[in-house]
């Protein structure tokens, strides 16, 4: 459904991408682990189209997207949950994800007022995620965790059929954590989903398949149970996070 | 019901600002103030479409006085050209060749934000002014464009001063009318999310830079108009309706008024009109005035007139 092909991306004489090829088919929950800074979020990126890659391709549904613009893929069903929110801070959570709902009907339509139904999808959404009774709060006065529930809703809100999620649980508490792993482990099962996550509880609950990266490059990937049990990614990160 | 009495009090409002000339008549200096009203509803028109871009995108051009100055040559021209004096033709030509001059310099604009924005819309409109200075057999140059013919449409003659100002005031509630409908359109929502987060809105799927781009050009369009109504009306169009004084008049006008709204950006240009016009034959240093009065909103009341009303408001209803 989305894969890579030998991506490399340098930042001046920094390689944070060395070579990646990884191949999520349709459905499945990928996993990718790694310690800070081994290139995770920067593989989000070029498969959003907000960076390019120096080389290498992206694929799509089949179809080669490398260089695609960001909206472009959007389009194509690409969603992204971001690791630092992305949300629009003074507008209500209503509006928020009304904005999501309402894009596939694109902008250009100066002199009619968005559709009742994209408020009443946006609630729905909302109620999904756990902010049923938040929908006329303002982004900006949630608390940390509603603000990544909110996150979530607004990468639902196209009905994408690849979701990537960058960090979904970073800062939430056991509860909240809890909580956004059910609500992700309960999704459609034809949602294609990536999950960048630290905390392996979540990782071992949603992932099938798990790619482990390190200074750019994969160097394990394969079943949870596989991967814990290898050693090289238990010297270079599972042994530390685990300890 | 709210929305009937709302709608009612519009009306009202709308009908009274139309026929300031005849029921101030009675008044002393009835046509001082209906000039003095006039001018202000087109420096309304100029802020209101800069605030377009300003408070609704988040996109601060200090160039708008190019898309101004433009419709008002191009209706000026267009007129003395064609030998004719039809409000269309001199109106089609300020917007189409404002939307275009717009179409051209947003084309490079939109692709930066914030203070590059600023600079590369300022440079442009820099640009504009050098060219309207030069193309002397088009503009007049450094003399200006005098005796910019007043227009006719259906029989109705707006060379007076009363027809002219009722001309002006229909244009500018039409203005507001469109702005208004756009504020609550998919259009306008869409603009706000430009302005709050422009990633997240190019995540979901929208194609930013167009939707900058229209903004621009809707935003350009709207100023020539203004433009146009100011050649008719000072019957004259110089290179200070595209310099950068003009840009900054509209810009001084949004922010004292309260960017992000309607009401705003027109009180603004009120207060900024009557300082330029009524209070500068009575005190000295009026632009010393202006520039004071600018910098105290700047400092110590970013949301402007209206965001003062706001929370007086709120304290009342607590
Ligand atoms: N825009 C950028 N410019 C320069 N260097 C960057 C840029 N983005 C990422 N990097 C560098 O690339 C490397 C990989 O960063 P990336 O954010 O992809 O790591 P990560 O795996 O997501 O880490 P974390 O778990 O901390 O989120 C880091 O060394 C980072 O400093
Ligand atoms: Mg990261």
């Amino acid at each position: 459904m989305i894969e890579t092909v030998d991506l490399r991306r340098a930042f001046g004489g920094l390689v944070a991408l060395d070579g990646v090829t990884v191949r999520v088919a349709e459905g499945e929950r990928r996993a990718i682990i790694g310690p800070n800074g081994a290139g995770k979020t920067t593989l989000f990126n070029i498969l959003t189209g907000e960076l390019r890659p120096t080389s290498g391709r992206v694929r799509l549904a089949g179809e080669d997207v490398t260089g695609r613009r960001p909206h472009e893929l959007a389009r194509r069903g690409l969603a992204r949950m971001y690791q630092r929110n992305e949300l629009f801070d003074p507008l209500p959570a209503r509006d928020n994800v009304a904005l999501g709902v309402g894009a596939a009907r694109g902008p250009y339509r100066p002199f009619t007022r968005p559709p009742a139904a994209d408020v009443a999808a946006a609630d729905a959404l909302l109620e999904q995620v756990g902010l049923g009774d938040r929908v006329r709060v303002p982004a900006r006065e949630l608390s940390h965790g509603e603000r990544r529930q909110l996150e979530l809703a607004l990468a639902l809100a196209r009905r994408p059929r690849v979701l990537l999620l960058d960090e979904p649980t970073a800062g939430m508490s056991p509860a909240e954590t809890a909580r956004i792993t059910s609500l992700i482990a309960s999704l459609e099962r034809t949602l294609t989903i990536v999950v960048v996550e630290h905390d392996m509880d979540v990782v071992f609950r949603l992932a099938e398949r798990v790619t482990v990266l390190h200074e750019g490059r994969v160097i394990a990937d394969g079943t949870p149970a596989a991967v814990r049990a290898d050693s090289q990614v238990n010297e270079v990160y599972l042994g530390k996070v685990v300890a | 019901m709210r929305g009937v009495a709302l709608a009612a009090c519009a009306l009202l409002a709308s009908a009274a600002l139309v026929t300031f000339p005849v029921w101030s008549a009675g008044w002393e200096s009835s046509r001082y103030a209906t000039t003095i009203l006039r001018d202000m509803l087109i420096l309304a028109i100029f802020a209101l479409s800069l605030d377009l871009l300003v408070g609704t995108a988040g996109l601060p051009s200090l160039g708008h006085a190019a898309f101004f100055g433009a419709g008002a040559y191009a209706a000026a021209i267009a007129m003395e050209r064609a030998g004719s004096d039809d409000l269309l033709l001199a109106l089609g030509a300020a917007v189409a060749v404002a939307a275009l001059l717009a179409l051209v310099i947003g084309s490079f604009s939109v692709r930066t934000s914030g203070i590059f924005f600023l600079m590369l819309t300022l440079a442009f409109a820099q640009i504009v002014f050098a060219a309207a200075f030069q193309a002397t057999d088009l503009t007049g140059g450094s003399n200006g464009f005098a005796g910019v013919l007043r227009p006719t449409f259906l029989g109705l003659d707006f060379n007076g001063p009363e027809a002219l100002y009722q001309l002006v005031a229909t244009i500018f509630i039409l203005v507001i009318v469109i702005l208004w409908r756009i504020r609550s359109s998919a259009y306008g929502r869409a603009l706000v999310g430009l302005r709050e987060n422009e990633r997240r809105m190019r995540a979901l799927g929208y194609d930013t830079t167009r939707l900058k781009l229209s903004a621009f050009v809707l935003a350009g369009a709207l100023a020539g108009l203004g433009g146009a109504l100011s050649g008719f009306a000072l019957r004259f169009v110089s290179t200070n309706d595209v310099s950068l004084g003009r840009s900054i008049e509209g810009f001084v006008a949004v922010l004292v008024g309260g960017s992000g709204s309607l009401v705003g950006p027109a009180i603004g240009a009120a207060v900024v009109l009557y300082i330029e016009r009524v209070l500068s034959s009575a005190v000295p240093f009026s632009e010393t005035v202006l520039g004071l009065v600018f910098i105290v909103f700047v400092l110590a009341a970013r949301q402007g007139i209206v965001g003062i009303g706001r929370a007086a408001y709120g304290r009342v209803r607590r």
